[in-house]
């Protein structure tokens, strides 16, 4: 029962922080349109506010860039579990057009950290990033939880 | 006492680090780190040609995109000595002045977010979503746009995408003045605003402020004034101000929305026929080029063997905005969550920034690569 419980207030509330790991802020724009009036994140009970520490879904824009190579895993290891992963974009898929010889990145971001969802587009639209944090989101968070450690 | 914010912080929407030396709640000064996304993308351009280079310029900054690819076909087009057809001058005017528009109503959301004040927070972005109907209208993209070519622009726009276009703009600026009262004569939002954040007219002289940040600083320089469509076709003002504070260069951005909104209406109802592309034979030389992206000014400084780009190096607005910021706003400020919107009314982007030369004291460059590591360049 307490885990049924337990899964209605993980699925009604989820906390989402916007990590850029070294992309160009073309993602970190859709994502803070998905706020507006015509989007409206927080009717579905999502909310952003950019703090690890409380986070349930990581959104990960960019190519992971050498500062970010040992920082991701540590604000990855900051966040409480039950915890979901969705990247947005090219940049952590492949790297997009920064994926060439002499750049600094280190695409994919599924190197460093376990991925749930990604997303491809450069950048994607507000109305699909929405549909993979809606689709993943969720579930994921409550049958992560349910997993004993 | 230090207090470090961020490299990932609620208040910030972009990797990077204050320091802020406090006593009690007052702070006494700041300092501000960067390095966080730094790609490397002058050292990838090149060996390149210009139509594989163009994307990576674009993707410099996402939110003024377009500025990049504008300024990048004409460092190449006043290399050949040649000016783009009248047409394509006229939709390259449209779609920056759109873009300035979107840009600015998410820089003063973020400081309204930054303010805690969510209602015109929410109305901002609300005002945004119609120009990046029109931005996708005209484009076919909402972000990066692939919009320029070096000789014009890629496609021509078709007379009914205009008149929406037109439409929506006209819808927005009939709205536009009551929000931007909602600021004016709003007594809180005032409060929180004025004489917050104040930098003098000598001091972003000093800095080097650049965009609405130095023209609320009373520096009056738009480079749009040297832009030769701008001089020649349209009948615009440059905004500025004296007071250098927080409300200033709020307010400064809320003004030049509705000088964009004047150029655009300029634009669709004089827009001439004609070609929008044409054939640029590009020689072997060096060329700088300089434009006013929303944030300010960027100039792009171009070496070409007329085939392949054998350097290239950009500079964007947003480093000497942050370097002031963190240098003379910063300073003396009566609490935290000031110094906090202080630093969201600066509109920075820090994905534009990365990439500076620094020179040391016996003139050797030195490349920024990370943040703490500094490579020397012979």
């Amino acid at each position: 029962m307490l885990d049924g419980l337990k899964d209605v207030v993980r699925k009604s509330s989820i906390h989402v922080c916007l990590i850029n790991t070294g992309g160009c802020n073309g993602c970190d724009i859709e994502v803070v349109a998905l706020l507006s009036p015509r989007y409206d994140l927080e009717q579905y009970g999502i909310y952003v506010h950019n703090n690890p520490r409380e986070a349930d879904v990581l959104l990960i824009t960019g190519a992971v860039t050498e500062q970010w190579k040992k920082n991701l895993q540590r604000i990855y290891a900051k966040a409480p579990e039950p915890k979901v992963v969705v990247t947005i974009g090219n940049c952590p898929l492949t790297g997009d057009v920064f994926n060439q010889e002499g750049c600094s990145v280190y695409a994919p971001v599924s190197d460093f950290i376990p991925v749930d969802a990604e997303i491809p587009g450069c950048p994607p639209r507000p109305s699909e990033i929405l549909a993979a944090i809606l689709a993943v989101g969720p579930d994921a968070i409550a049958a992560k939880g349910r997993q004993k450690p | 006492m230090i207090l470090p914010i961020g490299p990932i912080h609620p208040a910030l929407k972009e990797p990077v680090r204050l320091k802020l030396k406090t006593q009690g709640e007052k702070v006494i000064s700041a300092e501000i780190d960067y390095g966080y996304v730094h790609r490397g993308i002058e050292r990838v351009m090149e060996g390149k040609t210009w139509q594989k280079a163009i994307f990576l310029s674009e993707r410099v900054c996402g939110i003024c995109s377009y500025i990049h690819t504008q300024t990048f076909a004409e460092t190449f087009e006043k290399m050949a000595g040649e000016k783009v057809p009248l047409r394509a001058q006229y939709l390259r005017s449209l779609t920056n002045e759109l873009d300035r528009i979107q840009s600015h109503f998410i820089a003063n959301s973020t400081y309204f977010k930054a303010l805690e004040h969510e209602t015109l927070f929410m109305y901002m972005l609300h005002l945004r979503e119609p120009v990046m109907d029109a931005i996708e209208l005209l484009t076919g993209n909402r972000v990066n746009m692939g919009w320029n070519v070096v000789g014009g622009v890629r496609m021509d726009a078709k007379e009914k995408h205009l008149n929406s276009i037109y439409q929506i703009i006209t819808h927005l600026e009939s709205e536009y003045d009551k929000y931007v009262q909602m600021f004016d004569q709003g007594p809180l939002v005032g409060l929180r605003s004025k004489d917050v954040g104040k930098m003098s007219n000598e001091d972003a002289i000093k800095g080097r402020a650049v965009g609405p940040i130095g023209r609320a600083s009373g520096i009056k320089h738009d480079v749009r004034e040297d832009h030769h469509t701008y001089q020649d076709e349209f009948d615009w003002k440059v905004i500025w101000r004296k007071e250098g504070d927080n409300y200033a260069r709020t307010m400064n951005r809320f003004d030049e929305i509705t000088e964009s909104i004047k150029i655009i209406k300029q634009v669709i109802e004089n827009i001439p026929p004609g070609e929008v592309r044409k054939k640029i034979d590009i020689p072997a030389g060096y060329e700088e080029w300089r434009n006013e992206a929303p944030r300010g000014e960027v100039s792009y400084y171009i070496e070409s063997n007329g085939n392949l780009i054998k350097n290239i190096s950009i500079r964007t607005p947003s480093i000497m905005n942050i370097d002031v910021c963190g240098k003379y706003m910063l300073k003396d400020v009566a609490t935290v969550a000031d110094a906090v919107a202080t630093y969201a009314s600066v509109d920075p982007c820090v994905a534009c920034t990365e990439r500076v030369v620094i020179l040391n004291e016996k003139g050797e460059k030195r490349e920024f690569d990370g943040l703490h590591k500094v490579k020397y360049l012979k």
